[in-house]
């Protein structure tokens, strides 16, 4: 296998892979949904609410705010406290406002300095004068099995396509049908601009199947990969492969013990 | 929305800018939501918190 940078910063990240396979890297996009472990409110203590909203939606909204992940928290499943919740799979917030004004995912103050919101102007609720909102919250490690709030990120690929020109009269009707505008016409000749842009829709072929084809590669794949802000991409990417890696590896130990 | 992309931090930017007569393309475009189920929660959402929080809760 081999793997080429398109474009990557922490956020967003889009690579060129070359001889792999489409359930290989649907193995790893479905690790990243399920198994990559993030930190996410999980328990929520109303102290005080008489805010427009029911504690319910308030706590499902705080369970939804993506919360920077330090790597040293483990997944809770794994920890040896074992699902109890302890120092080292949990994290203390609260959150005490007094209207009028809107409470953000900001206000959310943790035990621990790393922690915090990555969107700071999330809006939670709103509250007027003499409304106030006073919580405890618990965040916890957990997957994308647990619950989709824990999932860091969307993976996605498609086929790498490949172009054959073939001899043609009149290319200039798929030049202009391309949605991408990566086909362009060089005298008479048809030309592929930026090829990682096209997503195999097949609109040039439909317009003249005489002078293009285009097929997608059943190796090569450009992938995909967007991060929620919770991890780095390549945090993200990294950890599937150890997660699935542990797997393996208890797999393995379950195998011998076989007999 | 489907993906699960979180685009709640950008909904009060939106807001504000659209009211202030930008083309709402042009916000969308700015703000870097380029699938058309981001999109449509702020073009289809209707704010109604102001409303609901005159009332008091049962």
């Amino acid at each position: 296998m081999e793997m080429k940078k398109l474009s990557m910063d922490d956020m967003k990240g889009s690579f060129l892979v070359k001889g792999t396979t489409a359930w290989y890297l649907n193995t790893l996009r479905r690790l990243i949904i399920n198994n990559v472990p993030t930190l996410a409110i999980e328990d929520v203590t109303f102290i005080e609410n008489s805010s427009a909203l029911y504690d319910e939606i308030i706590a499902h909204r705080l369970g939804l705010v993506p919360l920077v992940t330090d790597e040293t928290y483990v997944d809770q499943e794994k920890c040896k406290c074992k699902g109890a919740g302890c120092a080292h799979c949990t994290l203390q917030f609260t959150l005490n406002k007094i209207g009028p004004c809107t409470v953000y995912a900001e206000d959310l103050v943790s035990k621990d300095p790393k922690v915090k919101a990555v969107y700071p102007k999330m809006p939670i609720v709103k509250l007027l004068e003499g409304q106030s909102l006073k919580i405890e919250a618990v965040a916890v490690m957990s997957h994308g099995k647990d619950h989709i709030k824990h999932t860091p990120g969307l993976f996605y690929y498609q086929q790498y396509p490949t172009f054959k020109i073939k001899e043609h009269k009149n290319a200039k009707k798929c030049v202009d049908v391309c949605p991408k505008k990566i086909l362009e016409l060089k005298g008479n000749k048809l030309k592929v601009v930026d090829e990682t842009k096209c997503n195999l829709c097949m609109a040039c072929v439909d317009e003249c199947p005489e002078a293009i084809e285009v097929k997608g590669s059943e190796t090569d794949f450009i992938v995909n990969v967007e991060s929620w802000g919770q991890l780095t991409v390549k945090q993200i990417l990294t950890e599937a492969v150890r997660v699935f890696d542990d797997e393996l590896d208890d797999l393995a130990q379950e195998v011998n013990k076989i007999k | 929305m489907s993906c699960g992309k979180p685009i709640a931090h950008l909904w009060e930017e939106f807001n504000k800018r659209v009211n202030e007569g930008e083309e709402v393309k042009k916000v969308l475009d700015d703000l870097g939501l380029e699938r058309f189920c981001c999109r449509t929660v702020f073009i289809s959402h209707v704010d109604l918190i102001d409303e609901v929080a005159k009332f008091k809760k049962s």
